[in-house]
Order: structure tokens, then C-alpha cells, then sequence
């Protein structure tokens, strides 16, 4: 079996549509310098580093090239450096190819990072589709919020899901994001103000969709020996996963139902001996770009039957009060800088596991989920954290 | 680093990198076959049946090559969909409307244009499109192998 | 720095499987190619699809021309529905990151894929990839900087073009006998020196060529290789390491991300005289320069000094150590696949069936690097196999 491995650091940034008082690599130097300092280590202390981001939103091919030396002078240091780049879901791979450059044996402290300066590129649904098929689908003018779009009218056809839900949905994270100061919308408004923000891609509207962000984040994973010298309280990985899902948008006929997600849930509870996810879950860090995916992420993730998510959402059950909290940080609704967003979720989970999470923390935390999704949706990262060692 | 008075030095960038992106064999003649012959193919799995369109050279899950064409009806059922009303830079001018449609004889999915529909008023639209509802591809009279040579699918 | 012995499982590879490498061109989509080199390999293995674990895919998003390519490349690759992921860089580091995932113990098979096709212009991708304040605007591309890179080095150490054009001659004379390459025509020293000047000193001949094609590896456990193979190469040493992006603060001379690499390997290995204890090698010659350069950088011989191996035909087939007996990325280059096929041409050498190019060879290794992306190739990567 993997040894074991636990998160020990975290650094993030401050996010915003551009980070221009930034070249990049001193906006990764933010999140490494950070992290390195959360830990407690210096650049000599990491063995090896992982690097993720989505490459045309920069501008800049294969930018952790350019950035090498702000993480943790990985260039000249001569560290082994890998570069991650998996669509949407690049910051939770990138979680996950650390944790498995630890459990290999190979290396007994890495530093995790991702990156992306989306306020860079200055039309970014033009680059998502670029990511659709050019032969048979590109022509079609499918961006992200398109393929959310289809999913929303899917479920609302399919069950009782309204669009007060997913106004509910946003006006919530929002709000979240309002204790979280590396966010980047930390705006107030109300379930009215959302219905009358535009409508961008039926059914959802401009308050259902996520910011452009640039912004970069980093953490620290270590192996059991040096984590438990590194941290008073790690945050320890008990099941981690991620699964690929045909790209052909038409290939699923039933986009009410997240079967790629439940598939991954499935194994990755099972990794983590994880029999009832609501009853076992403290917090989840969803990868939420547009309201409606909550729902659909509840329903695949086993919080409750398909169908119900949106009662969940209308019963608070996943408000700050509720039984599991959903995206304390305000969630990809309130930040988005693409390829770090899912290294994010890793890094909030972590910190409410580890009691760091400041404003946000929720109390007693003992294990949380981290999710991203990305590609045509059809791309999904999951990993658990506990304050015990599996 | 930099000194608050100072405004930041940005640059202008753009990536302007042409492709010429091969199609593959079943998509090659895919477009053939609307062009010439007006009608829609679907490559079949010898493994596990589906017919799959769009057609590809191999069927991921079964993972062999896919030999054996199949046509399938130029209509169908609207399997989902949604209208968009944002204009994004070099990105089609709304409104319009992107949906997936179940072509009868085929396994999944195909994507294409909605039209034949008054999209500029929502609450119309909604009332004019639904889930599972029959709908007709109009066909383009001069065809050049694209799939664009369907122009869209309106209500049956 | 890497631990030796503290990995759950040793890591082989027990299945190869290539496309014969062409020109750009062609009928079929990158995909489709890469589907016939996963086919290949697992046919290779003995395995179906339903074997595999993970799948590990590499390549970069701009050279496809489309953002997120691995929605294309992971399900031609077996990977429908399964754990994997994507390096965006040579697929030698995706097998670095294959190899981690089976050493954790964590999964017990892997399918690595690499591919090459040719659908833009490489040269303005690569141009792309420089920062927009102080390379980009100057025209720097991968050839302009690997241009500077042997510039540098044939300056300080006094390598003549003659010299380089020697390491084209046996490479190409080489990869007459592979199979799977793209270009298999022996030149001479002099067709070399009459090429065009790309960009000094490159010549047109001095550099890779344009090539189409997929390599794919099959990885397992060393308990499963037991089980399934008659046949494996065992993974004994493995490194990877990056330099610094401003080309003004390193020493263009020398390859130092690949001495770091090698160094990560040979630790790994328990190799302390390269040069004595490995029987054959394939080194990532993106240019004539960098194969000498190469040689330095994995410590065969004193900085400077590479050219004298090569002259005393240590290098050739004939001799201590035989360099690209596959012809190399001088006879056949499938972008960022590369790499990724110097290690399966190590491993069908150490394996004995490198059939037309076979050197009698119990330990391999394979170097790949990174040639599109940042200033100088700054990227390394380095395998050492041992057969069984």
C-alpha cells in the first residue's frame, strides 16, 4: 500500500480579474513563499516540486518554465520539476501527482503549485473552445458555460430544480467569499438581485457563472516521518483519485446524472472507508464554476439521492450552519483563476482539517473532500482529508 | 517590488498560430457523405453495437476500430439543450441555440444548431422547446463537407 | 534528492508498441495514431484495455491546437473512464510520473503515451512559449535557442561544424536500421555542411527533423511482470530536473538540468563509472551540439571533451558505448514523443529485440528533454533499465 502522506503548508494569494501589480513568476513566488513559510521549511528542505496551470489562458506557453525559480529555486537547485496540465481539473491533479511523487518513496517533501492568469487572456470562452473537437463541434461556439448550460436544462427538465435554487446556490457562496480574503468576488446580494442579472446561456445567468481570475496557490505534502515533525495538526490524505470521461460532448445522453463523478466517489470512498459521506464528511470544497454543478456534485457525491439536490440547497443543509458546509472559501463561484482552482479546493480542505482556516473555519473539522472537475465535464479529481492518519 | 506611484508596464500579446488539423479517416468520410449523398453516417462497434455519431475510428470503451458504417436518420429527439444570449469575442452573435440531439438509428449525441424557433424572446423559446421533443435537420442546398451542411434542427 | 530503496515496487516495462514514424501529413488525426501505438503496445504486453490501471499521457496543448488535448489523447490510450492524467511536457516525464504511481504501490499497471504530429508551424509555437517582455518580441523560438545553446559551446570548447556534422553521419547512418524512423537514409559529412544555415551554427541537417507518429510503454509492478512477462526491462534509476528560464544567468555550455537528472539516476542505479557500466544509450540529440553536449552532461566525458568520444568512435556501434542505435531524433522526431521513444528503444534493447539495431546490452539508458517549451530546452529527463 502507499505510504503515507499528509499536507503540512499552504500558501495562497490574493485573487483578482488581473493581478497586474504582478509579473507571473512573482505572483507564484506569492503562493510558494507562502507555503514554504506555513510549513516551516526553507527551498533546501523541498526534494522535488509539481507544477500545474492550463497553458493558453497565460499568454505564455509552458509558463512554469518561466516561473521555475519561484518555486522554491527548483531551477537552480536542479530539483526534479513536473509540469501538470489537465483542463480544469489541473490544480487537483496537480495535488494528486504530488501526493503520489511523496507515496512513490521518492521524495520525502514536495512543494505543489498552480497558477493561472485567466485576467491575461482577454477572451477566455474563445480559448475554452478551443478545447471542443475542431472537427465536429468547435463551430458551435460551445464555451464552458454552454455545457453547464445543457447541464442545468437536463436536471430541470428532469427534476424540480428551479432557477431560485441556483440564484440560492450563488448568493450563498458569495457570501462565503466575504470571510475569505484571498477571494476574489466578496460581494453581498440577494436571491432578487441574482434573477435579474443577465442571462448569458439559458438557463443560467451572469450570478450562476464564475469570475476570469488570476491568481496561484501552493502546498506542501510530506511523508509521514517528516509531516509529523513539519505540522502539529496534518492533514492527512486517505483517498485520493481522478477519472477521464470521453470527450465527445453528445456521448451522454443523461446530463442530469454525474455518472463520471459518482464512479470516482465510489472508488475514492472506498480508499478512504468512507460508508456514508454525509454522516462522515465534515466539509466539502466543490469545484463550483456555475450554481448549477453544486447540486449535480451533491447528488454524484452520495450526500443525497439523484434528484434532491436542490432540497438540500432550500434546506440549508450545506450552508455555513448546516450539517456539511459547502465551499467555506467562497467556492470557484467567488474565485477563478482556472488551472489553481482545483489546488485550491485541496488547500481550503486542508486548512479547515488542520484549523487554520481562519473567518472560514468550520468547527471540528476531522475530514473534508476536495473535488475539481474539468475538460467537457468529463474530467473529475477527488481527494479526502483527515486529521487522522489512514 | 515595484513602487506604488509607478503604473504597471503591460504589453499587448496575441497568438495568432494557424492550424491545419487532419480530420481522421471516419470523419473524412463522415463529411463526404453529407456532401455528396446528403445523409448522416455513424461507424458501429463490433464489440459492444453502438453506432456512434459523430463517427469516430475506434470506440474508446470496447477500445478496437470501429469497420462497419451505418446510416442514420437526418432526425431525432432533443436530448438537451441552451440558448445563448452572451456575445463572446469571435464567438457566433446571439442569439442562438446549441442542443444534442439522439438521431434515430444512433447511440449518442449529436451537436448542432436549434433554429426554426423565435430565440429572441425566452419565454417563447422555452415554450417552443423541450426535452425529448422531435426535431429535423434542415439541409443546406449547396453542401461543401462541413457540418455546417446541416444548418440546423428545427421542431418536427 | 531520490531515495533509493524506500519504493513499495520496483517498476518494468513489459510492453512497447510504435507507429513507423513519417513525414507531416497523413490521413489520420493525432488520436487515431496514438490509438494504433496503445494498441501496439498492449498487444506487445499480452494485455487488454481492462488491464491497465492509469494512464499517463504528455504533450503540449498548443502543438495539438487545442486547449485540455488529453480529452483526445488519454481515451485512444486506453485510459476511458480511468485514473490518469497528463504531463504537459516530453513523455519521458510522463513516465517519470507513471513510474511514481506504480512505486507507490497504489496502481500496478500503466500505459504511457507519447505523440507527434505536425499541424502547426513548431517554430512560432515554440516562440509562444517565451515570456512576452524580453525573449518573445526578439523572435526567440526552440531552434534560435538551441541555436545560441551550440553557439555557446562550440565557442568556448572549440567544437568545429565538421565535428557536429559527424554526429548527424552516424545517427542517420544509424537509423537506416530502424524500423519505426521517419528519415532512413545515411548522409555524408559534407551533405550535411552544404545544408542551409537555419540559424547559426545549425545548419538544416544539423538539426531534428518534422516527424509524425506515437510511441506507447506498458508499465507494471515487478510481481506482475513475473506473472505476465517471459521479458521486462526493470527501471533501476530514474531522474528529472528543470534549469533556470533566463538565459543570461546559466551556463549555455553545458547541460546542467542533465547532469542534475543523470546524477538522480545514477544514484538510484548504484552506477558510479557510466561510461564503463552502461552497454548502450539513447540521448535526445535535438541537434548535432547537443548530443556532445550530452555526453558531457551525463558525465562520459570532461566538459569540452564530448567530441573526442565521438571521433574515437566510442559512440558508434562498434564501440564502448553505442549512442542511438534507433538513429535518434536526427533520423526521427515525434515532437514531445520523443523522449518517450529513446526509453522504449532502450527497453526493446535491453529486452533483445531491437531487431536490425540490436547492441548487446544488459543496462540502458534513455534521455529525453524538452525541446518546445522555455528558453533552452531547460528540461532533462533520464532513465536507466536493466533487462531480464
Amino acid at each position: 500500500m502507499p505510504r503515507r502522506v499528509a499536507i503540512v503548508g499552504v500558501g495562497l494569494t490574493r485573487c483578482s480579474s488581473w493581478r497586474k501589480d504582478v509579473a507571473y513568476p512573482e505572483l507564484v513566488y506569492e503562493a510558494t513563499s507562502a507555503a514554504l513559510q506555513d510549513a516551516g521549511i526553507t527551498p533546501n528542505d523541498v526534494n522535488a516540486v509539481v507544477y500545474g496551470c492550463m497553458d493558453p489562458f497565460d499568454g505564455v506557453n509552458a509558463p512554469e518554465k518561466w516561473n521555475v525559480d519561484a518555486c522554491a529555486a527548483a531551477g537552480m537547485l536542479g530539483k526534479p520539476y513536473l509540469k501538470i496540465s489537465t483542463g480544469g481539473t489541473t490544480g487537483g491533479s496537480t495535488a494528486l501527482a504530488g501526493y503520489y511523487h511523496v507515496a512513490s518513496g521518492l521524495h520525502d517533501v514536495v512543494l505543489a503549485v498552480a497558477s493561472q492568469r485567466v485576467g491575461e487572456t482577454l477572451e477566455a470562452q474563445l480559448v475554452l473552445n478551443t478545447a471542443v473537437d475542431p472537427v465536429y463541434e468547435r463551430g458551435f461556439g460551445v464555451g464552458a458555460i454552454a455545457i453547464a448550460a445543457i447541464q442545468a436544462c437536463s436536471h430541470m427538465h428532469a427534476y424540480d430544480t428551479t432557477e431560485e435554487d441556483l440564484a440560492l446556490i450563488s448568493v450563498r457562496n458569495h457570501e462565503n467569499a466575504l470571510n475569505n480574503p484571498y477571494a476574489h468576488l466578496r460581494i453581498k446580494f440577494s436571491v432578487e438581485d441574482a434573477l435579474s442579472s443577465p442571462m448569458l446561456s439559458w438557463p443560467l445567468r451572469l450570478s450562476d457563472c464564475c469570475p476570469s481570475s488570476d491568481g496561484a496557490c501552493a502546498i506542501i505534502l510530506a511523508s509521514e516521518e517528516k509531516a509529523r515533525k513539519l505540522a502539529r495538526q496534518p492533514a492527512w490524505i486517505t483517498g485520493a483519485g481522478q477519472i477521464t470521461d470521453n470527450y465527445f460532448a453528445g456521448d451522454r445522453a443523461w446530463y442530469e446524472d454525474w455518472d463520471s463523478l459518482a464512479m470516482l466517489a465510489r472508488r475514492v470512498y472506498r480508499l478512504a472507508k468512507i460508508d456514508d459521506p454525509m454522516r462522515e464528511l465534515d466539509v466539502a470544497e466543490l469545484y463550483n464554476p456555475f450554481t448549477i454543478q453544486e447540486i449535480l456534485e451533491y447528488e454524484a457525491l452520495g450526500f443525497c439521492e439523484p434528484g434532491k439536490g436542490a432540497e438540500m440547497v432550500r434546506q440549508g443543509v450545506t450552508a455555513m450552519d448546516g450539517q456539511l458546509p459547502v465551499c467555506p472559501s467562497g467556492g470557484v463561484l467567488s474565485t477563478n483563476p482556472i488551472g489553481a482552482s482545483g489546488l485550491i479546493r485541496v488547500a481550503e480542505a486542508a486548512l479547515q482539517v488542520m484549523g487554520k482556516a481562519d473567518q472560514r473555519q468550520v468547527p471540528n473539522v476531522k475530514t473534508a473532500l476536495a473535488h475539481a472537475w474539468g475538460a467537457t465535464i468529463g474530467f473529475h479529481t477527488l481527494m479526502i482529508l483527515d486529521r487522522e492518519a489512514p | 517590488m515595484t513602487s506604488q506611484q509607478e503604473e504597471p508596464l503591460t504589453i499587448d500579446g496575441r497568438w495568432d498560430i494557424p492550424y491545419r488539423h487532419t480530420a481522421g479517416q471516419a470523419a473524412t468520410r463522415f463529411f463526404r457523405e453529407l456532401k455528396e449523398n446528403k445523409r448522416i453516417m455513424g461507424a458501429r462497434c463490433p464489440s459492444c453495437r453502438r453506432v456512434l455519431v459523430p463517427p469516430r475510428s475506434f470506440c474508446e470503451r470496447c477500445f478496437v476500430p470501429t469497420e462497419e458504417w451505418v446510416e442514420v436518420e437526418d432526425k431525432g429527439a432533443l436530448i438537451s439543450f441552451t440558448i445563448v444570449y452572451a456575445q463572446f469575442t469571435s464567438l457566433p452573435p446571439p442569439p442562438y441555440c446549441i442542443g444534442l440531439i439522439k438521431l434515430d438509428g444512433a447511440d449518442t449525441g449529436l451537436m448542432h444548431y436549434v433554429g426554426g424557433v423565435d430565440l429572441q424572446d425566452l419565454e417563447a423559446a422555452k415554450k417552443a422547446l423541450s426535452v425529448g421533443m422531435r426535431l429535423q435537420a434542415v439541409w443546406r442546398a449547396e453542401r461543401e463537407g462541413k457540418i455546417s451542411d446541416i444548418e440546423y434542427f428545427r421542431p418536427a | 534528492m531520490c531515495r533509493e530503496g524506500r519504493v513499495s515496487s520496483r517498476v518494468c516495462i513489459v510492453g512497447v508498441g510504435q507507429t513507423h514514424h513519417r513525414g507531416p501529413g497523413g490521413s489520420l488525426a493525432y488520436y487515431e495514431i496514438a490509438f494504433q501505438a496503445a494498441r501496439a503496445a498492449l498487444e506487445d504486453a499480452g494485455l487488454t484495455r481492462g488491464d491497465i490501471d492509469t494512464v499517463l499521457a504528455s504533450g503540449w496543448d498548443v502543438l495539438d491546437g487545442r486547449t485540455i488535448s488529453d480529452m483526445y489523447i488519454v481515451p485512444a490510450a486506453g485510459g476511458y473512464l480511468k485514473d490518469s492524467a497528463k504531463v504537459a511536457d516530453d513523455g519521458i516525464l510522463a513516465f517519470a510520473y507513471a513510474y511514481m504511481r506504480i512505486a507507490s504501490g497504489a496502481f500496478d499497471t500503466a500505459l504511457v503515451m507519447g505523440h507527434g504530429h505536425v499541424e502547426g508551424p513548431t517554430e512560432l509555437v515554440s516562440n509562444v512559449a517565451m515570456d512576452p517582455f524580453f525573449y518573445r518580441p526578439l523572435g526567440m523560438s526552440a531552434t534560435a535557442a538551441l541555436a545560441l545553446q551550440a553557439s555557446s559551446y562550440a565557442a568556448r570548447y572549440g567544437v568545429s561544424e565538421g565535428l557536429a556534422a559527424a554526429v548527424v553521419e552516424k545517427n542517420r547512418r544509424q537509423g537506416v536500421n530502424n524500423p519505426y524512423a521517419h528519415l532512413r537514409s545515411a548522409i555524408t559529412r559534407d551533405e550535411v555542411l552544404a545544408s542551409k544555415m537555419v540559424a547559426s551554427p545549425l545548419r538544416e541537417l544539423d538539426c531534428r527533423p518534422e516527424s509524425v507518429g506515437a510511441v506507447a510503454l506498458v508499465l507494471s509492478s515487478e510481481d506482475r511482470a513475473k506473472r505476465i512477462a517471459s521479458r521486462w526491462a526493470t527501471v533501476e534509476g530514474i531522474g528529472w530536473a528543470t534549469s533556470s528560464y533566463y538565459i543570461g544567468a546559466t551556463d549555455l555550455w553545458r547541460l546542467g538540468a542533465l547532469a542534475n537528472a543523470a546524477q538522480q539516476a545514477y544514484g538510484m542505479a548504484g552506477i558510479d563509472d557510466p561510461l564503463a557500466e552502461l552497454d548502450v544509450a539513447e540521448v535526445h540529440d535535438m541537434t548535432s551540439y547537443h548530443e556532445l553536449m550530452a555526453y558531457e552532461g551525463m558525465g562520459w566525458a570532461q566538459e569540452g571533451s564530448g567530441g573526442r568520444l565521438l571521433e574515437e568512435g566510442a559512440t558508434s556501434m562498434e564501440g564502448r558505448l553505442p549512442v542511438n542505435p534507433s538513429g535518434g531524433a536526427l533520423s526521427t522526431n515525434i515532437g514531445a514523443g520523443t523522449g518517450l521513444a529513446r526509453v522504449a528503444e532502450a527497453a526493446l534493447q535491453v529486452t533483445g529485440r531491437a531487431d536490425g539495431r540490436q547492441v548487446e546490452a544488459r543496462t540502458a539508458l534513455a534521455h529525453g528533454m524538452s525541446g518546445l517549451a522555455g528558453s533552452i530546452g531547460q528540461t532533462h529527463g533520464v532513465v536507466i533499465l536493466r533487462g531480464r
